[in-house]
């Protein structure tokens, strides 16, 4: 008989997801984080290309070099692609349909992803003027950019 | 570099969603027996294999650890490939590489999957998952009206779908399009008896029936998850007739890749999924090798990676082989139809069949096919097939691979 008390152990400890790093470029994410706390959105560029990232990416993904400039860049843009979310995970129909889209920042060179509140799904077009909302309060977490709306 | 014949394509039978009777290897097996058998070759006379399947879709590792005597590889070189969607494709470019260098006379490059020894979505979670998981360190919304949207595009559908609204926005289409093309694969499938869903006489109104995923993409634009393989003996131009009856020349091999977005907050989306930048270039290094200078007119017919709808009307314009944004007129006038000017996907496409290791492959087999005018029951090109261009699209929406395979041999 094995006896589980004795050949087994619990661990008392929390599962820290901070550790996890993958590819993913922390500093760029901390950037974004810090202007969230101001309502502002930052990104980097490239002094070699021009080209504007949002997040601030580290390295310039078409010139090979790092990149250190900060820049802001506007929190109004329009509506770059999309794609609507007509059901939940099991095929249940939403009541409200959930528009997720990439929005083009004026400014920024890359797309930057969030839901779209609108009143109707069927009204998003390609180009649509649209603006971030964030939340009243921002503490500098990623939902601090609560969503966008069409200006 | 020498010139490189393709002599045999073999499949291991209709594609389909379930293989409960056999297991990896006696599939696999089965295309392998299948392309020998249409050649005068032995299993002696293959000098190595290439060996091409995604990662982890089954749900284990290395399998071509167990293929390697089920395929007669024991005592010979094997080489396992896996570029995601491109796989097949690469694999087969890696058998070119081989004949063409003088190192191997005859190769046999392997293509399949077996979707339904595992789930997919493991495969592709491996490949997200780190970067969702990673995002929650950092505080994303999980309730309210923002839940979810800056996580993530909603896996490859999701990614697929912001790359069709693009496109549209682009070329002027319209979702009815997508339907359109849709149907036109469902009924070139038919036409193909080892096509996967096949609906003959498909229509659009029956391609807007089915369920909405994510829109505009709906299950009728989506690819099935296949089982199947496919097999491809390649040979020097001095073998090639003593092999075999039939040869199509490989007269372009072209791959290049663009940055590695899936499209979520902490990445951004770097490059707008419908530009596909690098699927020019690389049409473009293809036709210069093959000594192509008029596509449009010197391509008689195309095969192209299109695991969603729209990328069948998305591609030929990338690659040169239609002016860009006329796709949907020229769909709509039935150019795109097999027997059109500038068919594309005659066997039914990705669309129609998707054993995911096999399908870049298979769009090499069915451009050769097409050239060697063995096409079978009734997707044949009527038209005489000088040149036929094969294209695949892979990994995280960023490897592009093109094949352009021709009747004559390429000119050194």
């Amino acid at each position: 008989m094995v006896d589980i008390e004795k050949e087994t152990r619990l661990v008392s400890d929390t599962w820290d997801l901070s550790l996890y790093k993958w590819k993913i470029e922390v500093d760029g994410q901390m950037l974004l984080l810090e202007g969230l706390k101001n309502k502002k959105i930052l990104g980097r560029k490239c002094d070699k290309c021009g080209t504007v990232y949002v997040p601030g990416v580290t390295y310039c993904r078409k010139c090979f070099v790092d990149i250190e400039k900060v820049v802001e860049v506007g929190t109004e843009g329009e509506v770059a692609t999309f794609t609507v979310n007509l059901a939940d995970v099991r095929g249940n129909p939403l009541e409200v349909p959930q528009v997720i889209c990439n929005i083009k920042l004026k400014g920024s060179d890359s797309w930057t992803m969030g839901n779209l509140v609108i009143d109707d799904w069927r009204r998003v077009k390609v180009g649509m003027p649209v603006r971030v909302h964030f939340r009243a309060e921002t503490t500098g977490v990623l939902a601090d950019l609560e969503y966008f709306e069409p200006i | 570099m020498r010139n490189v014949g393709i002599i045999s394509v073999g499949y291991n039978g209709r594609f389909v969603s379930k293989r409960k009777d056999v297991n990896i290897p006696e599939m696999v097996q089965a295309a392998v027996h299948n392309a020998l058998a249409k050649t005068r070759l032995t299993l002696e006379d293959i000098d190595a294999f290439i060996e091409g399947n995604m990662a982890t879709f089954e749900g284990v590792n290395y399998p071509n650890l167990w293929l390697s005597d089920h395929i007669g590889a024991v005592n010979k070189p094997l080489m396992r490939i896996s570029t995601g969607g491109t796989t097949g494709m690469s694999a087969f470019h890696c058998a070119y590489y081989h004949v063409a260098s003088g190192l191997y006379d005859t190769v046999m490059a392997i293509g399949w999957e077996k979707h339904d020894e595992g789930d997919a979505q493991v495969g592709l979670g491996g490949i997200v998952l780190p970067e969702i998981f990673t995002m929650f360190s950092f505080g994303p919304a999980m309730a309210g009206p923002g839940a979810g949207g800056t996580l993530t595009g909603g896996g490859s559908t999701g990614g697929a779908s912001f790359q069709a609204m693009s496109y549209l926005a682009k070329c002027g289409g319209d979702v009815e399009h997508i339907d359109m093309i849709a149907a036109q694969a469902r009924s070139n499938a038919a036409k193909n008896p080892y096509a996967h869903l096949q609906v003959p006489g498909c229509t659009k109104e029956d391609i807007a029936k089915t369920p909405m995923v994510s829109y505009p993409l709906r299950f009728g634009h989506t690819c099935p998850t296949s089982c199947g393989a496919c097999v491809m003996i390649l040979t020097t131009d001095r073998k090639a007739k003593k092999y075999a009856d039939h040869v199509a020349w490989v007269k372009a091999v072209a791959t290049g890749t663009s940055d590695a977005t899936t499209g979520n907050l902490i990445d951004g989306q770097i490059t707008d999924p419908a530009d596909q930048v690098i699927a020019t270039e690389v049409a473009k290094k293809a036709y210069a090798m093959a000594g192509i200078t008029n596509p449009k007119k010197q391509i008689q017919v195309a095969e192209v990676y299109d695991g969603f709808a729209h990328q069948e009307l998305m591609w030929p314009e990338r690659l040169l082989l239609v002016d860009e944004g006329k796709a949907p007129k020229l769909l709509e006038k039935g150019a795109l139809a097999i027997d059109g000017d500038m068919p594309v996907n005659p066997s039914g496409g990705v669309v129609s069949t998707n054993a995911i290791g096999a399908s870049a492959m298979v769009r090499v087999a069915e451009a050769a096919l097409q050239v060697m005018g063995l096409a079978e029951g009734g997707h044949q090109v009527p038209r005489k097939v000088r040149n036929a261009m094969a294209h695949g699209w892979g990994g995280l929406f960023q490897f592009v691979t093109v094949t352009i395979v021709g009747d004559t041999k390429r000119r050194a």
